[in-house]
Parts: C-alpha cells; structure tokens; sequence
C-alpha cells in the first residue's frame, strides 16, 4: 500500500471540486472493497477523499411511485426498507444473497455499484491482466477461467461483475444520478457499467471526478412478483456462478411485460432485452420461457471450464420466470 | 477408570471469546521488526536477477535478504527423531524457482506496512520454464515408504479371482485441498545474544521444533525456547518448521532484533502445505452373499520438487475388510507445487473416499444393503500387520447408527424419494483412523491454596486439551476442575509429544493419571483434599510428582484403530445441480470418551471440513503459469452455516485399556473420513448419478448435463489462435509480489 492523504469531504460540492483537481483522488464509503484492493496494490490513490458522512443517506419516495435512494444507504438499510420488500422484492433478496451481514452493515448501495471485477487474474499483481496493466495479456483466456464471462466479454477480457444488487437494478431500469464539475446528470442502469472491448480497464462510465448521490428507481407494479435466484458453489458467502433477476407482468396467462436480467456472464449485470421482447405476448408457460432462455443465452460463448453456466443460466432463467408468473417468493 | 467422564467445559473457553488467550503474532515484543515475503510469480525457472535497490531505499526498510546475501542457516538431519522440516530445501539457498509462490526474499522493516510495500518494489527477472502442474500430464513411479511403512502390499493373487459373482473396478479423484486454519502460520523469532533463541510459533510439536530450530543454528536443544499456549487450528500444516519461520529465525540472528513473519492467506495456498490431488482406482471382487474375494487398490498422488510426501491412502485398505486376495500400491510424481504434507487424517480421508464409495457401488450391484455388506466383511485383524484389533466396536457404530437413523425404512430404488420437488437420497459409509500414542511427560503439583497444578510442554490447537488434562487429573485427584490449573505449550515444561496423529488425549492422558497418583502416593494420602491439609501441616512449598507415558513396550499384540459410521440425507435439486445436506448421524467408536462435549465437537468439526472437501474445496492453479487462481477464505470455498446441517453425535464402544491406561484412543481426525462418499452415496440414492470426481460442484450435479472438454468448447484453431496471441504466457519479469 502507498502512502496516501486521508480526507472528508464537507459536502458533494466539495468532494467533487477536490476529486477534479486531483485525478489521483478516489472517494471512499464504506470501503469494504476499496480498502481490499489498496492492500494488494490495485489501487494506489493520492489521496481517499471520505464522503460517508455527507447527506445522501435518504430513502426518499419519489412524485412518480418510485424510490430515490441516496448513494449512501448501507446495503441491509436497503434490503431491511419495508418499501424494497414490498415493492421491490428482487432487490431485496439479491443484496441479502450477497457477501455477508458485516460486509452489507457497512457496505453503501454507491459502493456496491462501483466494486470491481474479482477474476482472480486482476487481483494477483503476479498475474499479468489487461484490465490492471494494459496489453500485458489475459491469463484466464486460457487458464482457469470457470467462473468467467460468457456473454459480451472480449479477447482482452472475460471477467465478470460481481455485485448481486445492480442484477436487480438493472432488472428494475435504475438510473444512476451523479453529480461532476459540470453539475447532475442522469445515467441510465444498462449504460453505466460497460463492456471490457479494448478498454478492460474501464468497468463503468462514470467520470473519475463524479460522486454517485442517489439511485432512482421507476415505479414498476409488477415487480412485486419478481424473483432474484442465486446459483453458487457454497450456500452463502460465495459469488454467483449464475443469477437471475425476473418479473413477469400477467394478464389472462399472457405476457404483458417482462424484466429479465442475468448475473454471473458478463462484465456488467446483463439485461437480455431480446428474451424480453420475445416473451411480450407470449403464453406464460415453461416452453416460452425454455425459450426465452435459449434466446438471452444465443450470443453466449463459453471457454475451456464455464460451459456449464451457459446451459445452468438458461435453467435459472426458466426457472425464475415460472416462479414470477406463479407470483413470486420473497 | 472406566467411567466415560461427563460433559466438561472448555477451560480455555472463556480466554478465548474475551480476546485473552494471546496466539503467536500478537505477542508484544518491544522492538519488533516486520518481515514480509517476497514471492516468485512463475511456476518454474530460475532467477536471472533480483533488484532490490528500490525496496531498500524505501522508508522503514532495515534490510532485504534474496538467495544473493541469505542468512546463515545449518543443514538438518531432518529426521523424525532429532530434527524436521517440512521443506528439505532450506530458504533462499539459490536461484531456482521450484514451484509458483516459492520464498526469494524477505524485507524487514519497522512496520508491517512498510515492509509489505518495500516487499512489492523488489523486482524480479526470471528464466522461466513451463510448469507442470496438471496431474494428468505428470509422470508417476512407485512411492517411497511413508514413515517407515510399505506403501504396497499383496496377500493371496488379485489376479487369479475370477469366479466372482460381482466384480467391479472404478477411480476416484480427489483435488488439492488446504488445510486453511484460521490462525494464519505465524512466527516471531527473538535472540538473547547469538546463543539463545526464543521463538513464539504455532507448533503442534513444541519440543521437536525446539529441537528443529537448535538443529538450524547449531545450538544445543536447551538454547532454545517455543512458546505456544495457544494455536488457531493446524490441522496437520504446524507441527514444524516451514522456509518462512526457519527464515525468520535466521534473520532475527542476523539483525540481532526481534522479527515477526505472518504469511498472508495468498501466500498460505503455496507456502503452508496442501492435501495432494489424489487419482486412486479400486477393484473389488465379492460372491453372491456379499463376501468379499478380493481388493485392489492403487493410487497416485504428487509432490513438489523440494520434498517427498505420499498421501496414504492406501493405509485404510488392509484394515477395513476382510478379503482372501488383497492388493495395494501407490505412486507418486514430481510436480512444479508447494510441498504437500500432513491435512486432517492424511490418507485415511481420501483413502475412504475411494474404498467407502466403490463397497457402496458393490452393494447395488448386489442389490445388497450397504450397513449388511459392511457387516458381513469385517475383518478381525489388521490384514497387513497381521495382529487383532483390541476392542473394536465397528458393528456397534453400524448396527446404532441404522437404528438411529432409521435406516430400515430407507427406499430400496434410486431416484424414488421426493420432496418439495426436489429428490431425496440416503448414504452411508464407515469411518476409521488408527490409534497412535507417542511418549508423554507430565508434572503435577499440588498447592497449599488446595489447587493443582499441571504442567507439560504438550499444546492444545483448539481440540480442548487443556480441558482434557484438568479433567483427567481432577478426576484421578478427587477434587472438582474448577481446582485444575494447566499450563501447556512451552517447551521449558516436560515435554508433551506431539499434538498429531490424534495422539495427544492417548499420550499425555495416563501421564495424567500416573503422575496424580505417584503425587498422592507421595503425600501417603488417598485424595487431594488430605494431601492439601497434610501439605500445609508439612509446611512445604507443594508435593508434586512428574510421570511419563509411552507407547506398550515388546512385541506387539494388537493393532489399534478407532471405528465409525456416517449417515445422511441430501436433497438435490438436479435441475440446478443445487444440493443440501439435511441430516447428519456420525456414531464412533474412539474408545474411552474423555470429555463427551469437546469430543462431540472433534466429530462435528471432522465432519464440516469433510463436508468441505465433498462439495466445494478445491485450490486450482493457472496450468501455464502454475500459480494458484485461489488467494483468500472468500475464493477458496469451505463451507458457511448455511451448508451443514445439525450434526448428531453418538459414541460406542468401551475404553480400549490394551492401548493405555486411560483406555482412550483420540478423536481429532476419525471424523472427518468417510465423509465425502457418504455423500456422494446419498447423492447416487437421490439422483442415479455416480460421481467419482470431488468436489461435487453445480455442474456435476446438474442432470442431462455433461461438462465438455477445452477442445469441444471453442473451436480447436481459434483456441489456438488465442494461446499464440496470449502474451500472458511469455511474462518473465514484473512485480514479484504475490499479496
């Protein structure tokens, strides 16, 4: 770990003014991964500007039905929020499947959103790795790469996103509002994390000087009966080899409208938008969703050892649209 | 003496939740320096150069050591009598990378900060040559002798057997397991001048590493000193010296200031042992009835370039059935990976992995109950020693345990249990580990205060020891435990053996009994409450006694082994390939239960680690750079809360007083065996399915779904393409940190 100033910030502006004059700088929250990744060298900042105390701590409703939650509400603040469990169970569960109670006591739905990928290729310095030192090589192309990317990944990169939360977020249409130099913008969930492509080293397009101050979520009636289900290799405190975030909208055992995205394939949470627009309509019964699963998994290609994920995700799909259009479990 | 002792407390209990019990890193030692390792990032090559000009300017820094200016370190006899290590190369002592991870260096700095971030600006150029790490790519030849003992054996013909009603032959993979205690290995090493060493470690073996470490620095056994009142878990991975703690101790002499190493949990997947992967193939032969004609046995496991050592597996085969024609071999290859070594009941786990999941295999081919063929195949003798077993109670753990679990009502048919949608399965298999006894010394004091006092160099690692001993010694005594005070792990008190093999309640235990009753004796009283009063009319300090136990003298007349039986019951949700364990019997046969809550808790814990090791542990290394992808308890997988279910435990059989005079045979690793096949046993009845590779992973476990090889996944050339264009595979220099 390199030597580096410690900092809180007095308030957004403050934190965004001091993080643009210095693009060595990175905030810090509740840092149950930054704090991680400084000790093995991933990052070495100049200075960790601290904006845990700052006011964004609210669980708002918004004049839409919606809900604005602010970038630092602890991630059992959320998953415990009557309003989440009621109206947004996906959420709910998918925080809940991930890490453990002590990480999520102190863990910020910010945070969560920004953690990094775990291949185990970036977080070794040992190992060569494009996304930590550009063109040096991907070992798990050709390595170990069981857990790695089937859907979207590049020959620079096959790593996965880890986070269960942003599943559902990105099931749920969650926009991400930042606040830079420049004042507020909006980002919508499918376009804030990114692809590896030729820039592994970039996961999300946030700007280096933009704080995260809140998440919206839309208002969405039938997200009541979504589902999140989580596949690993040990019951809790694992990663997902597969998940997946669903809801289905029902109007006389037809589709009205679908949400469907998986976890565990890509580089960001993926959202199958084709599965969707297939399902629109359709009959709801196992052989649409069958289906529908090959179609999110069409593109997907598979590597020496993660095979198995590509047909293990289209049963979790199948299996999580039966259970959404059966009225879902909390 | 034969009365099963209750349920005791830990002594050691209330220390340990409150933060009291101080284990080896947390020693403070005023003037402390910190060394932190500088490891190789390739599998394999040598060291072309190593700049260490950064790391030595970099604040804090009081010195680095690489293979260019080591330590002086003395040669071992390396034995089991007067000196061991674990790793016969001593550290530092040239250039050449054996395995990925391997010690080159060690920065010592005033803070641990300091020298971690001095260890991680050392840089490093490497020759580099391809590794060998995949198993299947090894070349094997026959295995040395594992502590003395033959590792191959042959009575009647194997060969001959062919009017066998059923025969059947199949092979059974185990993968590189770690033994991951939660006391990361940890050292602090401090020097009175250049002739006294004191050495604060978590050692199973106090006094052989004492003997170790004067071996190292041609000292005089007494010259040293080992501290270890307390120790988080070994698991067979602290009973002596690694190259970290031996270059420590070197370095401290050196500096002539006390040093402190605490390796990471990165560096503790290469660096602090490992359970070989095992690829063991059996054939079993039986009538009609079940009776066995014939088992054959034969395994392979590997080591690294820089050590021997055997899984043996095949140290349960003559001792569980009764067979005419029995066979037994194993061999070994070298590979480019950490040194293996001792893990939790070395070759009897995976040995019965193999044995207890091919007898099952046979009784469904015999259409014949599990519990009924194992009955029906006992053997009465170790088949290779050719001696009795004295008092063995493996029908007892049989016949309760079915009882128990109701196993006559279990479904005849695979496949034919459901509930919640999800199928249901039954297993069982037995469990053994043999009774080891080492020599034991103890000193008993009884004190004016009317207490007693206990004192022996023999540690606790979390077993409950230290219960043990009070127990035993309150019970010899007549006086109740809270009067017992025990103090263990310092090598200046008598030594205690070794706590491993499960031997330590079976040697230091009739010490116990001995020496209370030579104190007694000296006294001239019958209890400790008349010696207490005639110690205070005598005025003197306190009447104490010292005894030592050892192994039965003379010519053998048994073999000693410890029985068990598992049962359980899985659910699999086959279309996810999602298992859970839901019911768990284990009933053991350990001879004397010296106290049923922490043995009860060695049970338990055997069989969590099992459970470990059946569905998820497996540290897997990149093949072409020959480095574990595994770095911490998050990405090397043991179970949660969430896996195991509630665990019953009962104990069978009586105190085994052949063996000592306590009649107790020890429990800390019997739990564990058995395990993995009683699952994968449960899982045949749940699903149809054989699974013969551990870890049972979702992808295993997923039905109409077989994982297909690299070449059938990617098109054959564009994989080549990829390999060519990796340019991961040519990386020579760089950081050599591994964190």
């Amino acid at each position: 770990m390199n030597n580096f100033s410690y900092s809180r910030a007095t308030s957004v502006q403050n934190a965004v003014q001091r993080a643009s004059t210095d693009k060595n700088a990175m905030f810090i929250a509740g840092g149950t991964n930054l704090v991680d990744r400084l000790k093995v060298f991933l990052d070495e900042p100049s200075q960790l500007i601290d904006v845990s105390r700052l006011e964004m701590k609210q669980l708002e409703p918004l004049a839409s039905g919606g809900l604005r939650i602010g970038s630092l509400v602890t991630n059992t603040a959320l998953a415990d929020a009557p309003e989440v469990r009621r109206n947004y169970p996906m959420l709910a569960r998918a925080i809940l499947s991930g890490a453990s109670q002590q990480i999520r006591n102190v863990a910020t739905v910010g945070g969560n959103i920004l953690q990094r990928t775990r291949c185990p290729y970036y977080y070794d310095t040992a190992f060569p790795c494009n996304k930590r030192e550009p063109d040096s090589g991907c070992p798990a192309l050709t390595g170990i790469n069981r857990t790695h990317a089937l859907l979207g990944a590049s020959d620079q990169c096959v790593a996965v996103h880890p986070s269960d939360m942003c599943v559902a977020l990105a099931a749920l249409d969650a926009v991400v509002e930042v606040t830079g130099p420049k004042g507020k913008r909006q980002i919508p969930f499918g376009d804030f994390h990114r692809l590896p492509g030729n820039t592994p080293e970039r996961d999300t397009n946030l700007e280096p000087e933009e704080l995260i101050t809140a998440i919206l979520l839309p208002p969405l009636p039938f997200a009541k009966s979504g589902v999140y289900l989580k596949l690993r290799d040990r019951a809790s405190y694992a990663f997902a080899l597969i998940s997946v975030a669903a809801a289905v909208d029902l109007a006389e055992e037809q589709i009205k409208d679908v949400r469907l995205a998986i976890g565990g394939v890509a580089h960001k949470p993926w959202r199958s938008q084709e599965a969707e627009q297939f399902l629109i309509g359709k009959a709801a019964n196992a052989a649409t969703f069958e289906e529908a699963a090959k179609i999110a998994l069409q593109s997907a290609k598979p590597l020496a050892h993660n095979r198995f994920k590509v047909e293990l995700a289209k049963r979790a799909i199948k299996r999580s649209l039966m259970l959404s259009a059966a009225g879902g479990v909390v | 003496m034969s009365k099963v002792m209750g349920a005791v407390n830990r002594k050691d209990g209330r220390a340990k939740v409150t933060g009291n019990a101080t284990y080896a890193a947390e020693h403070q030692i005023p003037g402390l320096l910190h060394g932190y390792l500088v490891t190789a990032s390739i599998g394999s090559g040598q060291i072309k150069s190593i700049d260490t000009s950064q790391a030595e300017k970099a604040k804090g820094v009081v010195a680095v050591f690489t293979h260019k200016n080591p330590p002086k370190i003395f040669k071992p006899s390396n034995n089991f009598i007067s000196s061991k290590i674990y790793e016969a190369r001593l550290p530092l002592s040239d250039a050449q990378v054996h395995y990925g991870g391997q010690i080159i260096g060690l920065v010592v700095a005033d803070t641990f900060e300091q020298a971690k971030h001095a260890a991680h600006l050392v840089k490093v150029e490497y020759e580099t040559q391809s590794p060998l790490t995949e198993f299947q790519k090894a070349t094997f030849k026959e295995a040395p002798p594992f502590m003395g003992e033959e590792l191959k054996f042959e009575k009647g013909n194997v060969a001959t057997v062919n009017n066998a009603a059923v025969k059947i032959e199949a092979t059974y993979t185990t993968t590189t397991e770690l033994n991951a205690p939660m006391e990361p290995h940890a050292i602090i090493a401090q020097w009175q001048g250049a002739d006294a060493l004191t050495i604060y470690e978590p050692t199973q073996w106090v006094m052989g590493s004492q003997r170790t470490y004067a071996e190292l620095f041609g000292l005089p056994a007494e010259r040293v000193r080992i501290i270890t009142p307390y120790l988080g878990g070994g698991f067979g991975s602290k009973a002596m010296p690694w190259p970290h703690g031996i270059l420590c101790a070197a370095v401290a002499r050196h500096l002539q200031r006390p040093v402190k190493v605490v390796l990471s949990r990165r560096q503790m997947t290469v660096n602090a042992g490992h359970r070989s992967e095992t690829e063991q193939t059996i054939g079993l032969a039986a009538a009609a009835d079940g009776k066995l004609m014939a088992i054959a046995h034969d395994v392979k496991s590997s080591t690294s370039p820089v050590d021997t050592f055997t899984e043996p597996c095949t140290r349960v085969t003559p001792v569980m059935y009764s067979a005419p024609n029995l066979r037994y071999a194993q061999e070994l290859a070298i590979m480019n990976v950490g040194t293996p070594t001792f893990m939790r009941a070395p070759g009897e786990n995976p040995g019965m992995w193999a044995l207890e999941s091919a007898m099952d295999e046979l009784a469904w081919s015999l259409k014949l109950d599990p519990v009924e063929l194992r009955l029906r195949n006992q053997t009465q003798e170790h088949q290779h020693q050719n001696l009795p077993f004295s008092a063995k109670h493996f029908t007892d753990c049989l016949k309760v345990g079915a009882e128990r679990f109701g196993w006559k009502d279990r479904s005849r048919q695979v496949r034919s249990l459901l509930r919640d949608g999800q199928l249901v399965g039954w297993g069982m298999a037995g469990a053994t580990f043999p009774a080891l006894q080492g020599v034991a010394t103890v000193k008993v004091r009884l004190l004016p205060d009317s207490t007693v006092h206990v004192l022996t160099a023999g540690n606790d690692m979390g077993t409950g020891a230290y219960t043990m001993v009070a127990g035993v010694a309150a019970e010899t005594l007549g006086v109740s435990v809270e009067k017992v005070r025990v103090e263990m792990g310092d090598s200046q008190l008598p030594d205690g053996g070794m706590a491993g093999g499960s031997m330590m309640t079976a040697s230091l235990a009739p010490a116990v009994i001995k020496a209370c009753q030579d104190v007694l004796k000296s006294a001239d009283c019958n209890d400790a409450t008349d010696a207490w009063a005639a110690l205070r009319q005598s005025g003197r300090a306190a009447f104490e006694a010292t005894a030592t136990s050892a192994p039965p003298e003379g010519e053998k007349k048994w073999a000693f082994q410890s029985w068990g039986a598992h049962f359980c019951e899985v659910t699999v949700d086959e279309e996810i390939g999602r298992l859970q364990i839901t019911r768990w019997l284990s009933v053991m046969d350990i001879g004397r239960v010296m106290n049923a809550k922490t043995a009860a808790s060695q049970v338990r814990g055997g069989v969590i680690m099992g459970i470990g090791q059946a569905l998820m542990e497996e540290c897997l290394l990149d093949p072409n750079i020959g480095y574990p992808v595994v770095y911490d308890l998050a990405t090397y997988h043991f179970p949660s809360h969430a896996d195991i279910p509630r665990i019953d435990v009962v104990f069978v059989g009586e105190p085994d007083l052949n063996f000592n005079l306590a009649g107790a045979r020890g429990v800390g690793e019997i739990g564990i065996t058995g395990v993995s096949a009683v699952i994968a046993n449960a899982v045949y009845h749940a699903t149809g399915k054989r699974i013969r590779s551990l870890p049972l992973t979702p992808e295993k476990l997923m039905a109409d779904f077989r994982a297909l090889t690299a070449d059938e996944t990617r098109d054959a050339q564009e994989m080549k393409e990829l390999i060519a264009s990796n340019k991961s595979h040519e990386r020579v220099a760089g950081h050599s940190q591994n964190v």
